[in-house]
């Protein structure tokens, strides 16, 4: 399992790689944790000509918070976004899923960006930026544009990010006060891809009842899914028993999930719907804690 | 193309294609062949090391990558203490961490900058900090029971001094902050 | 026999090896690094059956950095294909299981073309360079596809689908079941998987053309055997070969085949003059090393009104790949499955079938429990079913079947002859560490709060050390009957041990040691335990089959006490006292009763070497002595287990979560409790991912699904909670000190006792019989459409896959 010959280049400003990427013509290939591409050169299923490190370019790291949005360089590790304060008092939904990407060790070299770009159909971090309704930043030598990450997953490991484009950063936007979160996922073992995993943020009002609800699916289809029906059935209501058993059979009634050695699409359409179940039920209750907790300071 | 990198605390280069494993460049190049390989595929961590202090697999990593940086092996632990056995290394023998030692040196990567950061006692919090290393021998008894006594070993150690209580802080809470600006 | 005084052993002795291991300066093979190597890299069949049409090398020739390109045809009449049959009577057929593939490929993963390059990475470059067109046949891929007649067989030659077919019957079992109170019918079957040591195989070749010698560096836990097997398919004489094995990343069996790696890299090397390597990759591990498991079983048991069992008809099925291996032939797994079938119970009439039925995929053979753990998971399913159907507690359903304490010796109705135990006690230790009772209440009082907890019980008979006697029986090629151990006195009275077991984490460094220290009066720390080279002394076994401690351990006290004696000869010739007045402690020997009258073994190994005026006159002088031991009468010591889990399901997505385990044991004399408690340990974890998550699968062209390690999932830290562990010991009669085997032991009953812990979580809920592990939260949640007997409505057999 050695990977095949490539050549090598690791520039220190983005306007290099970026100048790099156009020049290899289709046949560069970013670089950044390696955490999913060199596997998959070991196993000789890539074989980039060029390989544009984007590791050394200083501007690409960093958790900051922007006009009360959050923006994470695209090679910030995944690690350091565990540990980030500003992503775990804000963006709490991202702080949750986390932990379930991998094992530390990769996390301390995999990326946010990478993860994004590479877009695994049961990666976390794709389904929370789809259920925050977040974007990303690209560039090439063409200029830089951003793309919703609704338009950003096309299909499994597929992304429209152009061959000549860098991923710069991931930009969330503040969720509304009292929205609580919660992040489900059923795997073999702890940290391997999600064999059916559920996403969600909701915010309630002063009565319960929802005010803006988010779901997305991962797992359950080639790229993570929002499920606008199920969340516009949500909105204005409580969440009662009937109320969750019609948004989880909106929310799951057309997936197909992919079948494999751990579980075939069946299964997984099952473990889809207890995964959705359980994370609406779980951020309804934060929703309405974190409000109790508003009214009580107040 | 030129790798250099301060390996173990003394410099060390060599002339590898780029497509060079790190992990092959540290077994082969640099014939410290205490870091080991079990998978290339990122799947079992036995060849766990640590760049700039993180610990990391170097199976995924091309040592062109690491041009530059501080790479720590397990020989290090001991060759810092002239030979004698870190606390961890000595509380994997106590509690029989260890069966063939195959995966061994990777655990201890992976635990060295776990345990520097604060104490380590928690069933759980063990088990999720070395959920990336696979041990075949074990079934784990020895390393968890390893790490708690290493952990009080250098926690309660008056030399080595005490901090807060790291382990309080909630679910959702940050632990360093270290990537926040 | 001689006695064994306990000192050392049965202490918790730390491990000798451990600060080499730790510190990163173990050696394993590929830590080997010789000027001019070459290394090696296999092109692997990707297809499970068909003809090799063609094969174009040329291009891959030419690269730079390639030294040679070899297939099937450059091998022949230089290398022999691996034949493994039983040794006659018995029904068998045969199968060559090339270097390289010879004009046909029977399973995915199976060699065929080899390049030697200057790097590991050239020569893989090289292999996207080789051409082999293939003229594909229709795979044979099931047990049930081979006994059906497929139309092309496995071996074309075959008139029947299997390797071996074999038979046992003892009793009319038409009778018992005629007149039984009821009956119970089941089938199950254990999934394949693997040993998957964390360091994969290896292989570096040295060949001295000067001397005409060749060096192999090997992953093996045998190197007497492998050098054997090198002799006779390369042609050499065994003189010439030295087998080197040092540090091993486990081995579980799988490293305990001569593979055709071996001989390829062997040759490779002897052919170029240069040292060879190659270094399995995990992909490689998966495909060609070989898989385990993978039984069928049909059974039916005729029982009493009071639930004791009256007879049992087992048919078994093994699935045994394409070839048969050395040195145990594909016969050792159905053979061995349906000798321990009936594990501690007492069954008085026993009839069974097996088979090992050849079909297009990787070889299969021994790993951790050989094929008990499939055995033992039949036996048990069949227990609980049993109780089931006669709505007895399983508990004591199985103790109502014991064979009893005073029944011992037993010999069984396969046979065997269980030599000691009190199989009640150990059932009563387990249920005690797991407070059965009150885990009953619990177990109740959570379902009311909509959790669901089940409790599995498994228990196993694990016939240990098997000596000649047994081996014969089998009708292996190999015999392996017993293990030697040389011991020398050098002239600064430290002692140097080479004993024939080879250590991969069992830790002979240290109990070899213990065992020595023992007999020799002498402290650990004068002892060095060397192993793992062919060179160092004369024959022996090597570890498999929980032997080492019994076969080395008591070659090396027998080799050890003859030292002894010879040093109290020494000693006595210039104290001027009778032998037999003297007694070796403290590492002196001295006066009984008169400690002050004393000299140190150190003074007398210097004696030994430098002084020959003062050694008696009918001693030689050194001290050396190789002793090799057998366990006479050979047929094995027997240890056994009783395990129990409480594992608790998650009824909506069918996740298992094992809360507790526990094993009670007794392995006879224990000689290091931290090392048996690993063990053990160490065994149930491997179970564990066999009842819960390790399965190589293939899709119906014969495509293993499971070629990396998202798909191939051992267990990691979250998956193996502490192993509660009690100990009882009976001790053998038949080997030095009482020790009986250990070291599989663990890995036997977990599939048992998930499948029953899940069952009875989930039967609550209408969930019916566990027929087959691994329990993928699939097949748990599928349980809820089978019946309790254990059929599967047809709509939902697809899922059961
Ligand atoms: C054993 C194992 C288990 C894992 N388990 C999980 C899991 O449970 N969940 C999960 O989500 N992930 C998992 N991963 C994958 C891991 O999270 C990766 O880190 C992540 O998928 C990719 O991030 P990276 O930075 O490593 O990207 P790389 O591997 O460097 O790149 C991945 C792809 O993205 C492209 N790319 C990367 N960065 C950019 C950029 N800035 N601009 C444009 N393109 C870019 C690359 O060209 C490449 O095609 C696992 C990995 C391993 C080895
Ligand atoms: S060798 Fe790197 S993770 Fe297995
Ligand atoms: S000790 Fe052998 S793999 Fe851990």
């Amino acid at each position: 399992m050695k990977p095949p010959p490539f050549d090598y280049t690791a520039p220190r400003s983005l306007g290099e790689a970026l100048r790099a990427l156009a020049d290899a013509a289709g046949d560069g290939k970013v670089i950044a944790g390696g955490q999913s591409l060199v596997p998959l050169m070991n196993f000789r299923f890539a074989r980039p000509g060029l390989l544009v490190d984007v590791n050394r370019i200083p501007e690409l790291t960093g958790i900051r918070r922007r006009d009360g949005e959050l923006r994470i360089g695209a090679t910030t590790r995944q690690a350091d976004a565990e540990q980030s304060g500003i992503i775990a008092r804000g963006w709490p939904l991202l702080r949750q899923a986390l932990p379930h990407v991998a094992h530390q060790q990769i996390r301390n070299r995999g990326t946010v960006g990478g993860s994004v770009a590479h877009a695994d159909p049961a990666a976390e971090i794709c389904s929370v930026l789809l259920a925050y309704g977040g974007r990303v930043e690209v560039a090439s030598v063409r200029g830089v544009r951003e793309i919703d990450a609704s338009d950003l997953f096309v299909g499994q490991f597929v992304t429209t990010i152009e061959a000549d484009e860098i991923l710069t950063a991931v930009v969330v936007p503040p969720p509304p006060a009292g929205t609580g979160t919660a992040f489900h996922e059923v795997a073999r073992r702890h940290g391997d891809f999600a064999l059916a995993g559920a996403a969600a943020a909701v915010t309630t009002d002063d009565r319960g009842r929802c005010e803006r609800a988010s779901l997305c699916l991962l797992g359950a289809a080639p790229t993570p899914i929002r499920r606008a029906a199920a969340e516009a059935h949500l909105v204005g209501n409580e969440l009662t028993d009937a109320v969750l058993a019609e948004a989880v059979a909106l929310a799951t009634a057309d997936i197909e999930p992919p079948s494999d050695v751990h579980g075939s699409s069946a299964y997984r359409t099952r473990a889809a719907r207890e995964m959705a179940a359980r994370a609406l039920t779980e951020a309804f209750a934060r929703s309405a804690r974190d409000r109790g907790q508003r009214k009580e300071a107040s | 193309m030129r790798v250099e990198i301060n390996l173990n605390g003394k410099p060390f280069a060599a002339d590898v294609e780029p497509r060079m494993l790190l992990s092959d460049f540290i077994r082969h190049e640099a014939c410290l062949t205490g870091t080991h390989v079990g998978c290339e595929q990122g799947g079992c961590g036995a060849c766990t090391i640590q760049v700039d202090g993180r610990a990391v697999r170097s199976c995924l990593l091309f040592a062109i990558q690491v041009d530059g940086s501080t790479v720590r092996t397990v020989e290090a632990l001991s060759d810092e203490r002239d030979g004698a056995l870190h606390p961890l290394q000595e509380a994997f023998r106590e509690c029989h961490g260890l069966q063939c030692g195959f995966c061994t040196p990777g655990f201890l990567m992976s635990l060295e900058p776990a345990l520097a950061s604060g104490p380590l006692d928690d069933e759980q919090a063990i088990r999720d900090a070395i959920s990336g290393n696979i041990c075949r021998c074990t079934g784990y008894a020895g390393i968890v029971d390893a790490v708690r006594h290493a952990s009080n070993t250098i926690w309660n150690d008056p030399d080595i001094g005490t901090v807060d209580d790291l382990g309080s802080l909630g679910e959702d809470a940050p632990r360093s902050g270290a990537g926040d600006e | 026999m001689s006695e064994m005084i306990p000192r050392l052993v049965g202490q918790r002795v730390k491990r000798v090896e451990d600060p080499r291991l730790l510190t990163g300066r173990g050696e394993y093979v590929d830590d080997v690094h010789l000027p001019r190597m070459l290394h090696v890299a296999l092109l692997r069949s990707s297809v499970a059956h068909a003809r090799i049409v063609g094969i174009d090398t040329a291009a891959a020739a030419e690269l730079p950095g390639v030294h040679l390109v070899v297939t099937a045809d450059d091998l022949r009449d230089r290398v022999q294909p691996i034949v493994c049959d039983i040794l006659p009577p018995g029904a068998w057929q045969t199968s060559a299981y090339p270097i390289l593939a010879d004009g046909k490929v029977r399973f995915v993963g199976e060699p065929v073309v080899a390049v030697v390059a200057d790097s590991r990475y050239v020569a893989e470059d090289a292999l996207e360079a080789i051409g082999v067109s293939y003229e594909e046949l229709p795979p044979v891929m099931t047990v049930t596809a081979a006994e059906a007649g497929p139309e092309t067989q496995v071996h074309e030659a075959w008139d029947e689908a299997w390797f071996t077919h074999k038979q046992l019957r003892v009793g009319d079992i038409d009778r018992v079941f005629a007149e039984a109170a009821g009956v119970t019918r089941r089938s199950v079957e254990v999934g394949r998987h693997t040993g998957m040591p964390l360091e994969t195989r290896a292989i570096i070749a040295d060949y001295n053309p000067s001397s005409n010698a060749l060096t192999v560096h090997m992953t093996t836990q045998m190197p007497h055997i492998m050098r054997t097997g090198l002799a006779d398919h390369l042609g050499m004489p065994e003189h010439q070969i030295r087998v080197i094995s040092k540090d091993v990343g486990g081995g579980f069996g799988v490293k305990a085949e001569l593979y055709p790696e071996d001989i390829l890299v062997s040759h490779l090397a002897t052919r170029l003059g240069r040292p060879v390597s190659w270094v399995e990759d995990r992909r490689e591990h998966l495909l060609g090393t070989i898989h385990a498991r993978e039984h069928f079983y049909e059974l039916e048991a005729a029982w009493d009104e009071s639930g004791r069992i009256l007879a049992v008809r087992a048919e078994i099925r093994v699935d045994g790949g394409a070839y048969s291996v050395y040195p145990y032939s594909a016969s050792m797994e159905p053979g061995m499955a349906m000798g321990v079938l009936t594990g501690m119970y007492d069954v008085p009439v026993y009839h069974a079938d097996s088979w090992a039925i050849a079909t297009n995929k990787t070889p299969l053979g021994p790993y951790r429990g050989v094929a008990r753990p499939s055995a033992c998971f039949a036996m048990e399913r069949l227990m609980d079913a049993v109780a089931h159907d006669t709505g007895i507690d399983p508990l004591e359903l199985r103790r109502r079947n014991l064979v009893r304490a005073d029944q011992m010796p037993h010999t069984t109705p396969s046979g065997l002859e269980y030599d000691s135990g009190d199989f009640e006690a150990t059932f009563r230790k387990a249920a005690e560490i797991l407070d059965y009772d009150a885990t009953r209440e619990q177990q109740e009082e959570l379902r009311g709060e909509g959790r669901y907890l089940g409790i599995g019980v498994g228990s196993y008979v694990e016939q240990t050390a098997h000596g000649a006697a047994e081996f014969v029986k089998r009708g292996l090629p190999v015999i392996f009957g017993y293990d030697t151990s040389r011991i020398r006195i050098d002239a600064s009275g430290n002692v140097l041990v080479h004993p024939t077991s080879h250590s991969h984490g069992q830790g002979h460094e240290t109990t070899i040691a213990q065992v020595v220290a023992d007999a020799l009066g002498i402290e650990i720390e004068r002892i060095r335990v060397v192993y793992g080279d062919t060179q160092d002394v004369a024959y022996g076994s090597g570890t498999l089959g929980s032997r080492s401690m019994v076969m080395a351990g008591g070659a090396a006290h027998l080799a050890a006490v003859e030292l002894r004696d010879r040093l109290v000869r020494i000693a006595a010739h210039n104290l001027e006292v009778d032998p037999g007045d003297l007694e070796v402690a403290d590492g002196e020997v001295r006066v009984k009763g008169s400690p002050a009258t004393a000299v140190a073994i150190t003074e007398i190994a210097r004696w030994a070497h430098h002084r020959p005026e003062r050694i008696p006159s009918d001693l030689e002088p050194t001290l050396e002595v190789t002793s090799s031991y057998g366990a006479p009468p050979g047929t094995g010591a027997f240890s056994h287990a009783v395990h129990m889990a409480l594992v608790e399901v998650d009824p909506a997505l069918g996740t298992v979560q094992v809360l507790r385990y526990v094993v009670a044991e007794d392995c006879g004399r224990i000689v290091n409790p931290m090392i048996v408690d690993g063990q053990v340990t160490g065994g149930v974890a491997q179970g564990l991912g066999g009842a819960l998550l390790e399965e190589i699968v293939h899709d119906a062209e014969g495509q293993p699904l499971t070629t990396s390690l998202l798909d191939y999932l051992w267990p990691t830290a979250h998956d193996v909670p502490f192993v509660e562990i009690g100990h009882l010991e009976s001790l053998s009669p038949f080997t030095i000190g009482g020790i009986k085997g250990m070291g599989e032991g663990g890995a036997i009953a977990p599939g048992a006792v998930i499948a029953g812990a899940v069952e009875d979580a989930m039967r609550p809920l209408g969930g019916g019989f566990v027929r087959k592990v691994p329990l993928t939260p699939e097949r748990v949640l599928n349980l809820l459409n089978v019946d309790p007997t254990g059929r599967v409505p047809e709509s939902h057999e697809e899922n059961q896959k």
